[in-house]
């Protein structure tokens, strides 16, 4: 099973997300693209038909699909790290037509994807973004990655770098600090950057501090995902950051409030604060006590971080 | 403003406006706008200068129109000034099919004579074989000077060509330009201009005595002089005079959806709800709000 076949099955699944022969012209576009060989289809062609896509596939297929449980998990089964949860039908199409190129290992492959990306639109550019992590020769794209890092758009940052290997794989330290403090800063959620825990740094550590402590003198709310960046590299500052958060807590009643003080919590579980966990439980304080027996018992991942994530975020 | 709150403001150049010019424009109702390639008040110089342009309508000014609950769409054309620098036209034509297919983009224009030159029309035409090929909508602009001449050729061009008229949209027109247009079959849009091209009194005159079949307004508000509320302030003016609600949202609202909906790439059943407003959305670091709280309406939801 190929990537490109996986995404046609799901597609399959979808159909009813899309316009009706929608699917037809797909496979006649893959097949047209396919059919150009080791030569590769010329850009101005491969871009129109990365355009028409939208077009054929109708308004529907631009809203988040629904993958079943299976799908998901056989997709992070094929391509560890990838998690097509929050990816659309039209996204799916682009990323089926992309890999249909049978160049895609040659520089002339490269230089096509690299034109592509050039006179691209949003949409074109997440789908484009999100097929980095299924091409072959994936380091040859680090440039790219990053600039899509650069990037304006919101939905675009997010189709570069959460739910996929390619950062975590790819990206040196500068480039992966900066993708991770990007995140905090337009606010997607940081627990979809892959591997991230495996990734943490004194640096990255040392930045998400100096960002909290600048979100502090500037009277704004520290993104509760923050706390995920110090691991077992939050030192002294970091204890007495999370400490400063959670003091926070009593004078907090709303849910979505309690998510900073909650996470910091968490966060002591990461640093290893067992001695703290222990004296938070014993205070019984009903929403922080919880989140302390999950740490202690080691429930401290990034994934964990999903709790604290807005409904409107998800 | 009129008690009818729903506009579409199917000719307004929104790269050269204000975020104060858009919360104006949602707050009185504006839901969608079409955003057409023009000049920018002088020549490009090269083609990569379109290229950035024509990737700006259809990134950055269609995310910027959203943080206020604005649809934003385009049209993808080689306007008819540049046209004349035939050397550069020549490039600009060539990568127009980059462009002129993507999602939003909803005709080719504005396109069209400004001079009437042949320089003008060998680009016209060329274009036109384009949209013809491709199924697509055509706007045209016409020209400030020998303006009935230059939409009578227009039009005979582009029926030449086989453009089928319900699909050319023909702007810019006034009171002796109008007839001739919706005899074609053409649609016939109005710019309202506060000192040129039309005003709100005269539109309204127009509109009541010859009904709204296939009657545009627009603002067409740009860098120059002009009002990004045009459109709302017409139909206010028409509701004032008694203008029958009906003819108002044709004018100011369906007719534009129709013309343009020709394209396919207008969710019209979107459109006809609400609007959700999400400014949390940013762009980069530039968010668009600086340090105020952002507005975010229930159901607005970030990637």
């Amino acid at each position: 099973m190929s990537t490109k076949v996986i995404l046609r099955s799901f597609l399959e699944s979808q159909a009813a997300m899309i316009k009706d022969g929608g699917l037809d012209w797909l496979d006649a576009a893959s097949d047209e693209i396919t059919g150009c060989g080791l030569e590769g289809m010329e850009d101005t062609r491969f871009g129109v038909l990365l355009s028409l896509a939208s077009r054929k596939l109708g308004h529907s297929a631009k809203r988040s699909w629904s993958l079943s449980k299976s799908e998901v998990d056989s997709a992070g089964i094929l391509r560890e790290g990838w998690n097509p949860t929050h990816w659309t039908a039209l996204e799916a199409a682009r990323v089926h037509l992309i890999l249909s190129r049978m160049d895609l290992e040659l520089e002339s492959g490269a230089q096509a994807i690299e034109s592509a990306f050039r006179f691209a639109d949003e949409g074109e550019l997440c789908a484009l973004y999100r097929s980095l992590a299924h091409l072959p020769g994936g380091k040859r794209f680090v440039w790219r990655a990053a600039e899509g890092c650069r990037t304006n758009m919101v939905s675009v940052f997010a189709a570069d770098v959460l739910d996929t290997p390619y950062p975590a794989e790819h990206f040196d330290a500068v480039a992966f600090n900066q993708a991770v403090i990007k995140a905090l800063f337009v606010g997607v959620p940081l627990h979809r950057l892959w591997s991230l825990d495996r990734r943490l740094s004194a640096d990255l550590a040392r930045m998400a501090l100096d960002l909290a402590d600048e979100r502090r003198s500037a009277g704004r709310e520290i993104s509760p995902d923050l706390w995920l960046c110090l691991g077992t590299f939050s030192g002294e500052r970091g204890l007495a950051a999370l400490e400063l958060e959670i003091a926070r807590a009593p004078r907090l009643s709303d849910e979505e409030a309690l998510f900073g003080p909650r996470a910091a919590v968490l966060a002591l579980g990461r640093a290893g604060a067992t001695q703290r966990l222990r004296e938070i439980i014993a205070s019984g304080d009903s929403s922080l006590a919880p989140e302390a027996e999950l740490a202690l018992g080691g429930e401290a991942m990034q994934h964990s971080w999903s709790r604290f994530v807005a409904p409107t975020l998800c | 403003m009129p008690t009818t709150k729903r506009f579409f403001d199917p000719h307004i150049h929104m790269s050269s406006r204000t975020t104060i010019c858009y919360q104006e424009m949602a707050e009185a109702g504006i839901r969608a706008v079409i955003e057409p390639a023009f000049w920018l008040g002088q020549p490009r110089t090269n083609v990569g200068s379109f290229i950035d342009y024509f990737s700006s309508l259809i990134g950055f000014e269609r995310f910027r129109a959203s943080q206020f609950g604005i649809q934003h769409f385009c049209t993808i054309g080689l306007n008819s000034k540049e046209a004349n620098d035939e050397g550069l036209a020549k490039e600009v034509i060539e990568i127009l099919p980059r462009f002129a297919l993507k999602e939003g983009v909803v005709a080719i224009g504005e396109i069209g004579y400004d001079e009437i030159t042949s320089a003008e029309e060998k680009a016209y035409i060329a274009q036109l074989e384009f949209a013809v090929e491709h199924d697509m909508v055509v706007m045209v602009h016409s020209p400030h000077r020998d303006k009935h001449n230059g939409i009578l050729r227009s039009m005979d061009v582009a029926a030449e060509v086989g453009l089928d008229m319900e699909k050319l949209i023909v702007d810019h027109n006034n009171e002796e330009t109008f007839r001739a247009v919706l005899d074609r079959g053409c649609w016939a849009g109005f710019t309202i201009y506060p000192h040129t091209k039309m005003d709100s009194v005269r539109m309204v005159d127009i509109v009541e005595a010859n009904g709204p079949d296939r009657i545009i307004v627009n603002s067409s508000a740009d860098w120059g002089i002009s009002d990004h509320l045009s459109v709302p302030k017409t139909a206010g003016l028409m509701e004032r005079r008694g203008i029958d609600a009906a003819w108002i949202e044709k004018t100011c609202w369906s007719n534009a959806m129709e013309a343009y909906g020709q394209s396919g790439e207008i969710d019209v059943d979107s459109l006809n709800r609400d609007q959700v407003v999400d400014q949390t959305q940013m762009f980069g670091d530039t968010t668009i709000l600086r340090g105020q709280t952002p507005r975010v309406d229930e159901g607005a939801g970030v990637v």
